[in-house]
């Protein structure tokens, strides 16, 4: 995808409105670690911990990155601003590109902080390179934004939104190896889950977190989010149009 | 800055049909708005105006009948060519006045920093909201909000300007220092489209279009619409009431 200026234009601008948002800002940070404390107190064996923990991390990060794009892009819609970038020389891409780079800021944080929050206060034990762990999480956020943006595109109002949260979310945890592995499903039910995102970024990054592997021994795992991203963005482009009515 | 010198009509649109699902909305809706005037697209609430306005800014697309705005067809080509004021006061409601108007002189290429600048500070003192500039949009009045569009939508300083219900909401003195100013855009070579269900706005225009359910029943100079009726002292909802009950459909009267 071609980066013009008014991507970057339209990424700075949902910057600017989210620092300016003191409350969401600190909610953004304060609640995963709520939610990752609650996991660290509930789960008594550290083995089991430290075996979901990896599992955790990618299903929240898809989560909040769903949450936090879904609902601001939404916002757009109903506060009038999206049709008025829709009549200005932006293209649809310049606007689904700005979103993903705006709040992709925030979903990385967001996956910082929660990340070396599990490390270092929850004690969860990890052996592979960090950095690589962390490049594997941005590709997470990153497929968690664009999956926001698709949805919300397609809802019409804020109802429909939130009922894209279960339908969507709901599902992937259950269905992506965190509470059973995927291998003892139902044949029917592994079918499904191996086409869902959340597959691939749970066992990519329990493979990068438990067994140490690199980024290169995943690159399946890598190739499905990467191509869902892409996808879904050239989607949520498409379903944009211009003179749609 | 956008040039504004049009030779052409700056607004040409011919047999325009548009329907939302099964309920027609316009129906081979004709029209010519010639450049460097306002033109008012005047009718109750549900006439069309804001369906023809959106399809004019190139949000909607025709189901029948052609447009052309400036000479071309709506696109993103044109688009900034353009000014587009939503009948919401449509902002970012978390950002200042100024990181607003900042964000659409961005959007519409005012690329050069110093320019940008001038021009962001000369349409905030326009619509008298420098004082409240570093304001957050939630922390405005109506009134204030409905200005602080209004400075998105011209900072471009564009030929051609869609304004839909611009004075809706407004107190009578800021309506009529909207209408100062619109004159002086006008004035400058720029062309208004301002839809509005007032006859106040009416007599501002330099044209207008009656409209109802979904066509024009009459169009023409306000006085040549208030003299139609026959009536010396004919005000404008006169001429409107006259024009629905004798039928004028696509009348010209100018």
């Amino acid at each position: 995808m071609k980066m013009s200026a008014s991507t970057l234009v339209i990424a700075g601008r949902i910057i600017n409105q989210l620092v300016r948002d003191r409350r969401t800002i600190i909610l953004i940070a304060v609640v995963p670690l709520v939610i990752a404390s609650l996991v660290g107190v509930s789960v008594p064996d550290k083995s089991i911990l430290d075996y979901t923990a990896p599992a955790i991390l990618a299903v929240m990060i898809l989560f909040f990155g769903f949450l936090l794009t879904g609902i601001s892009f939404l916002r757009e819609r109903s506060q009038g601003t999206l049709e008025r970038l829709m009549a200005s020389p932006v293209s649809r891409l310049d606007i689904v590109g700005g979103y993903l780079l705006g709040f992709l800021l925030f979903a990385v944080v967001q996956t910082m902080v929660l990340f070396f929050y599990l490390i270092y206060v929850i004690k969860v034990n990890y052996y592979g390179d960090l950095w690589q762990i962390l490049v594997f999480q941005v590709l997470i956020g990153i497929g968690a934004v664009c999956m926001g943006t698709f949805f919300s595109v397609l809802a019409k109002n804020e109802f429909q939104m939130v009922q894209f949260i279960p339908m969507i979310i709901i599902p992937q945890m259950f269905l992506c190896g965190l509470l059973w592995p995927v291998s003892q499903m139902p044949e029917y039910l592994q079918w499904l889950a191996n086409v869902l995102p959340m597959t691939y970024g749970v066992s990519g990054i329990r493979a990068l977190m438990l067994q140490g592997q690199d980024l290169l021994d995943i690159g399946k795992e890598i190739g499905v989010l990467a191509a869902y991203a892409v996808g879904l963005l050239i989607l949520s482009a498409i379903t944009l149009r211009r003179g749609k009515g | 800055m956008p040039e504004k010198n049009f030779s052409g009509p700056a607004v040409a649109v011919d047999k325009l049909s548009f329907n939302y699902g099964r309920q027609k909305v316009l129906d081979e809706l004709s029209l010519g708005v010639p450049g460097g005037i306002s033109f008012g697209l005047l009718g109750p609430n549900g006439a069309g105006k804001t369906t023809l306005i959106r399809l004019l800014v190139g949000l909607l697309r025709a189901r029948a009948g052609t447009i052309l705005t400036l000479g071309r067809k709506p696109s993103p080509r044109i688009a900034h060519l353009i000014g587009y004021m939503p009948q919401l006061p449509s902002l970012y409601n978390e950002l200042s006045v100024i990181q607003n108007v900042e964000f659409f002189a961005r959007i519409y290429r005012l690329r050069d920093r110093k320019q940008r600048t001038q021009r962001v500070e000369e349409v905030i003192k326009l619509v008298d909201l420098w004082q409240h500039r570093n304001k957050s949009v939630t922390n405005l009045s109506g009134g204030m909000r409905q200005r602080a569009s209004l400075a998105c939508a011209i900072v471009h300083n564009p030929p051609l300007i869609f304004l839909d219900e611009p004075t809706v909401g407004l107190d009578p003195e800021l309506r009529v220092h909207f209408w100062e100013y619109f004159q002086g855009l006008t004035a400058s070579g720029s062309t208004l489209i301002i839809s509005s269900h007032t006859m106040d706005d009416a007599a501002h225009c330099d044209r207008l279009a009656f409209m109802r359910d979904g066509n024009i029943i009459a169009l023409g100079t306000p006085d040549e619409l208030r003299q139609a009726t026959g009536q010396a002292k004919a005000t404008l909802e006169d001429a409107f009431l006259y024009f629905i009950k004798h039928g004028g459909v696509n009348e010209n009267v100018g």
